[in-house]
């Protein structure tokens, strides 16, 4: 904290904060979760192994003692990557010998595993997951998300449709909207939303390549142009995640309004055991630990687009 | 409403990734019964493919065999502004795509730069390109045996360029200091013979300023010894700049072999050893500067074409002599599980085994004949193999070697430059000497290299290539 304060000067302002460190700036801010840190701040980090030390009763201070002194700071990072500094938050090491990998000070420094027997378990031994029969690792079949029965419903009785399993997994550029949604990365792919289909299953409803479609289900809509490619199996639709409706998006025909993006028709089904928390290694927040969540089990209703709309016109009205 | 390129280049790519299998870009690109670029042997004589000079001449003001617009595709931008301009809608708004040729609003965009990426569209459709010939395609079709490769295409900065013989005005000469291919834009006059001559498709009109622009090669940076910016850039650390000695006086004959799959072998021939006490003392007779030589010398283009003959110029049989060379991909061992083929215990699998059809590859690199393809990628394998039971087995398993001719201290060497690939290894380049490339000067700032809308004079617009 001292070293904080001469790093990012102290508060002049009345009142609470005077005379602490200020995080005034965004460069400020950085500098403080640095310094905290135990990976850019080399005191931090013997601190915190002499910390664990004393629950495990061994010495794991010389995993970062040659670093001890090294703090990384903004302008490091600015500059170029650094290697960060190995600390207890990680399982793995940062070192010359070995490259990272998890559960590596778990093995070679015995450090009890984040579990109640302090070692590898596949065994879960709360009530809920024992009450679920998944106390032990087991299959489960897709559940049925009943997101397609209501929807079908609003198809025409001459639309050739498919009910298919969609997936969204990474596109190869990046995750998310990053890059993957500017003109050049564009220009160099379909221009806007594509969804991936097997030219088998393609065939069975006359889609054609570059076709507009419409997906949806009783989750959402979304609207794209398919790609058709023998890379994808039968039975799978892929939308890679995530391709902005807010570029080359026509309305969709279902409600007339603009369809999402994947997540519109992709729903995650929480269940119980994913609301354990607070237990032995359960005990982070909401997040696919344990048991799968169900978002891969979702299937959809895919046809052709009958009619490009845009509704681009500006309107007054609220 | 601008493009991600200078007004006038909005289609142009002088570098681009193409997906195989599939036609590329533009359309069927591969095909010179389509597009008569490179050369063709008339009577034991080498003459471009599009015809001799007479025949340019007559076809000068109705050029047959110029690929147009929709051979590349409608350039598009989309109006985004539409998102930002704070108006309402009964529905959240999407920016829709506009020509930015007409700067109308278009329905559907139908083509793009990379239009088949990741094996996108049919396979009846892709499958049409030239390097599936003599192969039984059908199969490749299926889920089970597809096979994808990318392919970086740029201009090839030929030893024997038809763009350079094609041209009516003479505008496009060959450097002498290091080969880079350019054209002189005050000379050019806007024929586009270069764009039909060239069999990569690497040249590109630029209509706003009607002359012809390509690759630079980065010229300015290769000057002070710097790696071009495609190269510096690449994630994948898989492109390698040298200097690679040829003799000259050679290059008629070498690209007149009848025989097009000795062509490669020939090309092979034109290079010199610059460890060669007798070629060195000849080049420093010629005047070549002593940089130059030990750049030769270290060369990592001359050890993976040469030494370790593990790259291949890409369609030797367009005669052009293409000084852009590519390493065949390995790729997975077609049902591994099922054959119990897997390399253990120092067995290699056969390449013939490999997903990607040796023939589709030598179609690429070889003029069809597979031997020198086949070879290249045994050599890898090895060498796989040979580092794997070095660093993994902690055992140094020589028999992997033996059927390719490699040594395990070239085996070492080969690893040390394919596979650390470090950045001093993989860019050997001379600073050039000014007074040897003097002609350099009146090239400066010329189209093709600036930004900011080449040499029109439009002003720059948005950084982003936003409207």
């Amino acid at each position: 904290m001292a070293f904080l304060k001469l790093l990012n000067k102290t508060s002049e302002n009345e009142g609470e904060t005077k005379g602490l460190a200020r995080i005034e700036t965004d460069i400020q801010a950085a500098e403080t979760i640095l310094v905290l840190a135990p990976e850019t701040n080399g005191k931090v980090a013997i601190k915190a192994w002499e910390a664990l030390s004393k629950t495990t009763g061994r010495n794991h201070k010389h995993l970062a003692e040659a670093r001890e002194d090294e703090k990384i700071r903004f302008r490091d990072l600015q500059a170029q990557p650094r290697k960060i500094i190995t600390s207890p938050i990680w399982s793995g090491v940062d070192s010359e010998e070995v490259s990272y990998n998890a559960g590596y000070t778990n093995v070679h420094e015995l450090i009890p595993w984040r579990t109640l027997t302090g070692r590898q378990t596949t065994y879960q031994d709360h009530p809920w997951m024992v009450a679920f029969g998944e106390n032990m690792v087991c299959y489960k079949p897709p559940i049925n998300t009943k997101s397609v029965q209501e929807a079908m419903s609003k198809l025409n009785k001459s639309d050739e449709y498919l009910v298919i399993n969609m997936m969204t997994p990474h596109n190869k550029w990046t995750i998310h909207s990053s890059w993957s949604d500017n003109l050049l990365m564009l220009t160099l792919g379909r221009g806007g939303p594509v969804v991936w289909m097997s030219e088998k299953d393609a065939a069975k409803i006359n889609l054609k390549d570059n076709d507009w479609v419409e997906v949806f289900n009783s989750n959402g809509a979304t609207v794209a142009r398919l790609i058709v490619s023998q890379r994808v199996p039968e039975n799978a639709l892929i939308m890679y995640h995530n391709q902005e409706r807010t570029v080359n998006m026509p309305v969709n025909q279902i409600n007339g309004n603009r369809g999402g993006v994947h997540n519109s028709v992709e729903r995650i089904a929480l269940k119980p055991t994913h609301m354990i928390g607070g237990y032995a290694q359960l005990s982070y927040g909401f997040n696919y630990y344990g048991t799968i969540g169900s978002n891969r089990d979702e299937f959809v209703i895919i046809r052709k687009l009958s009619k490009v709309e845009w509704k681009d016109e500006a309107s007054d009205e609220n | 409403m601008s493009g991600p390129h200078a007004k006038g280049m909005e289609y142009a790519w002088f570098n681009n990734v193409e997906t195989k299998p599939g036609i590329g870009y533009p359309d069927d690109w591969e095909n010179q019964e389509k597009w008569k670029g490179g050369w063709k042997l008339d009577k034991e004589k080498l003459a471009p493919r599009m015809g001799n000079k007479t025949g340019i001449m007559k076809n000068i003001f109705a050029n047959p065999n110029m690929p147009l617009i929709d051979d590349y595709y409608e350039p598009f931008t989309f109006n985004y502004s539409i998102l930002h301009k704070g108006s309402r809608f009964k529905t959240p708004p999407s920016a829709r795509p506009y020509s930015i040729l007409t700067g109308k609003p278009m329905e559907k965009i139908e083509k793009s730069a990379n239009w088949e990426d990741n094996l996108g569209g049919t396979f009846e459709k892709r499958s049409r390109e030239k390097n599936f010939d003599n192969v039984q395609k059908e199969i490749y079709g299926e889920f089970e045996n597809s096979f994808m490769m990318y392919i970086p295409r740029l201009c090839e900065h030929c030893l024997n360029p038809t763009c350079v013989a094609a041209c009516p005005s003479g505008a496009i000469y060959k450097r002498e200091e290091d080969g880079i291919v350019l054209i002189d834009q005050s000379r050019c006059r806007g024929w586009r013979q270069c764009v039909s001559a060239c069999p990569y498709k690497k040249i590109y009109f630029n209509w706003e300023t009607q002359k012809s622009e390509k690759c630079t090669f980065c010229y300015p940076k290769i000057e002070v010894g710097e790696p071009t910016i495609c190269s510096e850039s690449c994630v994948g650390r898989i492109r390698y700049i040298g200097v690679i000695l040829y003799d000259a006086d050679k290059i008629l004959e070498s690209a007149s072999n009848k025989n097009e799959q000795d062509i490669y072998g020939e090309q092979l021939g034109l290079f010199l050893n610059p460890n060669d006490q007798e070629i060195e003392n000849e080049a420093k007779k010629q005047g070549i500067p002593f940089n130059v030589l030990e750049a030769a010398k270290n060369s990592p283009v001359y050890k993976m074409a040469i030494d370790w003959k593990v790259a291949f110029p890409l369609h030797p049989e367009y005669r052009t002599l293409p000084m852009v060379w590519y390493v065949p991909p390995l790729s997975p061992v077609v049902h591994a599980a099922d054959s119990g083929k897997i390399g253990v215990n120092g067995m290699l699998p056969d390449v013939e085994d490999l997903r990607i059809p040796t023939k589709y590859l030598a179609n690429m690199f070889t003029a069809g004949d597979e031997k020198p393809v086949k070879d290249a990628l045994k050599r890898m394998l090895a060498m796989r193999a040979y580092m794997r039971s070095k660093t993994v087995d902690n055992e140094l398993n020589v028999s992997v070697l033996e059927q390719t001719g490699l040594t395990p201290e070239e085996t070492e060497k080969m690893y040390e430059l394919m596979a650390i690939a470090n950045y001093n290894d993989r860019f050997v380049i001379p600073t050039s000497h000014r007074e040897y490339a003097k002609d350099a000067f009146g090239y400066k700032a010329s189209c093709g290299f600036s930004d900011n809308g080449g040499c029109s004079d439009e002003k720059f617009k948005n950084l982003f290539g936003g409207m």
